[in-house]
């Protein structure tokens, strides 16, 4: 554990230093002053360090905060064009949407900056994101300031809530059973509060951390807490415990069915923080 | 001779080849090329596209860059792709003898899906250098698969027909396989069968170019015998053709246009067998000596459906094969419907 500790220590001073570097570059580098994000969490990022101004439109999804300039651009399928038709001076772009590095290409060769997004794995990924996007807009400062108070506020509900005795847990993803792993980001909220995630033995499944279940697994792991990220498509507490076979489950019998919200889980920004502490909230009664 | 002339035009049918429709669709891909290539977000005049293009002062900086880079470009792939897909599903119709024939028949769809799924999934971060070459020759190979299982060539085109069936089959499971063990890959692999051509650069459409342009000559070349394929083997032997080795040759070039266009623009459907039953139906003729009439007004349907892609949802895209599907589909069942009535 100390071991593991030292290493996160060890890198989070390593990503420091970088992003202060990055700070210095960026400080004698032009600031962008006309950024569009096509990313939900970007764009909650660029916010919580105060380059909301600077921010001139972003992608359908990014619906948090509720001043954002939310715009027609569509972040999976970017349109070029389009982008180039507000004249930023930074496009923030996922890697996941359609033919990313041809778009990143594209906004190259027409002079616009690009800051490529690839969804982080952990939280200093997120941290990162957070500290580059904070330099190339200006505010490395601030972002500096937000990643720390990010931190200790994760470090203080993590103490507070984490379980003694491991507990199992199923996470849902649609009603198809699809899962996380550990190997996830979400996954590894969940076993920052020594949560043991019954997808684990599944991890097989998908390369990529995203197996898909069986019914009679899950009744047999029987999970003592089921959190749905599917409750948007229609899963609640009573459509999971009519499924034929769960209502012995743990988690049904005891009534910790919890359906988690909408857009969190999957904001890789400012937050985490929210999350966290959802999941903390969650948890407390379980033994 | 004379009288069999006049008689086709006391028909109202004209020559077999009639060089007005021919005309009037590569004007059709002029018109919708210069609207194509006039429409977008960012307004550019007119008059300075016609300049730029024409080698003179005209736009410059961003909006040049957006001409010439962006808007062109994607113009010309659509056309070649649009051409390339129509003149193969008419020639795959009258290989096959069978009007529902289109280029995908022989598992060319779902071979280069296959290794489309291949190059997402395995390439670790560099997907779209691999994707083209990995569709490409998924489409061919599972091509020729067909062909070795059918056993010698084309005794029976039938036999062809069954196993590129399977074969398709084959290798959408082997897909579906691959897809369900890479979650990431799910957007990816559903855009591209959907079709798109989203952002093509010079160097795409150079490449392609060159093997669509040369299987259409081909095509076009061997039009006249390929009236022959409709007919008996045995007729087309006493006119002098060789049944097999003109199949051989079709089913190929057909298959390298195919193989190219899916590779640069992922899976389009419908406009191998819209376009094709369109000219045939407007012309009321069956012969491929309308190729060239089917390559040009394929290449305008794709531009003209490329143009709603982009501009529908504008600034997202929709994706091309839902146009094309969308527009194509009712179109052709109109046309259908009309040539029947005409002929009862």
């Amino acid at each position: 554990m100390s071991r593991h500790k030292r290493l996160s220590a060890i890198s989070l001073i390593l990503s420091t230093a970088m992003s202060l570097c990055m700070y210095g570059q960026a400080a004698n580098a032009a600031t962008s002053h006309r950024i569009i994000s096509l990313s939900p969490s970007a764009t909650e990022d660029l916010f919580a360090i105060g380059a909301g101004p600077a921010v001139i439109a972003v992608d359908q999804l990014s619906n948090y905060p509720a001043n954002a300039p939310v715009s027609k651009l569509d972040a999976f399928t970017p349109n070029v064009e389009a982008i180039a038709a507000y004249k930023p001076d930074l496009v923030v772009l996922n890697s996941g949407a359609t033919k990313a590095e041809s778009v990143k290409s594209a906004l190259t060769k027409l002079k616009i900056k690009v800051y490529y997004e690839s969804a982080p794995t952990d939280l200093q990924g997120a941290y990162k994101e957070i500290t580059e996007i904070g330099a190339l807009a200006g505010r490395g400062a601030q972002a500096q300031k937000l990643v720390r108070s990010m931190q200790a506020a994760i470090k203080k509900t993590i103490s507070s809530a984490r379980k003694k005795t491991p507990i199992n847990f199923y996470h849902e993803l649609d009603d198809t059973l699809y899962s996380i792993t550990s190997d996830t980001f979400i996954g590894k909220v969940y076993k920052d509060f020594n949560l043991v995630n019954v997808a684990d033995a599944a991890a097989k499944a998908d390369s990529y951390g995203y197996p898909q279940l069986t019914s009679e697994y899950v009744v047999q792991s029987n999970p003592t807490i089921i959190f749905l990220s599917d409750a948007q498509y229609g899963a609640s507490e009573s459509t999971v415990s009519a499924r034929p076979g769960w209502s012995g489950i743990k988690a049904v019998t005891s009534r910790h069915i919890i359906s988690l919200p909408d857009d969190i889980p999957s904001r890789w920004g400012p937050r985490l923080v929210d999350f966290y502490a959802f999941v903390a909230k969650s948890i407390a009664g379980l033994n | 001779m004379q009288k069999i002339r006049s008689e086709r035009k006391a028909d109202g049918l004209g020559e077999i080849w009639n060089w007005k429709i021919t005309a009037s669709c590569a004007l059709f891909l002029l018109f919708v090329s210069i609207l194509a290539i006039s429409f977008g977000p960012i307004h550019l005049g007119f008059g300075d596209i016609v300049k730029t293009l024409l080698g003179m002062k005209g736009l410059h900086g961003q909006e040049r860059t957006v001409l010439l880079d962006l808007r062109l470009p994607r113009m010309i792939l659509a056309a070649l792709v649009g051409a390339a897909l129509s003149t193969s599903g008419a020639v795959y119709q009258t290989v096959f003898r069978n009007p529902l024939a289109d280029p995908y028949l022989l598992g060319a769809a779902s071979g280069a899906g296959l290794g489309a799924t291949i190059a997402i999934t395995n390439s670790g971060g560099n997907i779209y250098g691999l994707l083209p070459i990995f569709s490409f020759l998924g489409a061919t190979l599972a091509v020729m698969t067909s062909f070795f299982i059918s056993g010698r060539f084309f005794a029976e085109p039938n036999t062809l027909l069954l196993s590129g069936i399977a074969v398709g089959s084959f290798a959408t499971a082997i897909q579906t396989y691959l897809q369900q063990r890479h979650s990431n890959a799910l957007r990816p692999v559903y855009n591209w069968i959907l079709g798109e051509l989203t952002v093509a650069n010079w160097s795409i459409v150079s490449w392609s170019s060159m093997y669509i342009l040369s299987a259409i000559t081909i095509l076009i070349s061997v039009s006249k015998k390929l009236d022959g394929l409709l007919l008996s083997d045995e007729e087309s032997f006493s006119l002098g053709i060789d049944p097999n080795r003109l199949r051989l040759l079709a089913v190929g070039a057909a298959t390298l246009a195919t193989a190219t266009a899916v590779s640069a623009s992922g899976l389009i459907g419908f406009v191998g067998i819209v376009v094709p039953h369109l000219v045939r139906g407007v012309t009321r003729r069956v012969t491929n000596r309308s190729l060239t009439t089917i390559a040009l007004a394929g290449a305008g349907f794709l531009v003209l459906a490329d143009l709603g892609a982009r501009s529908i949802l504008s600034p997202a895209e929709l994706p091309i094969g839902v146009i094309t599907a969308f527009v194509g589909a009712p179109f052709f069942l109109f046309v259908l419907r009309t040539r029947r009535m005409s002929h009862s």
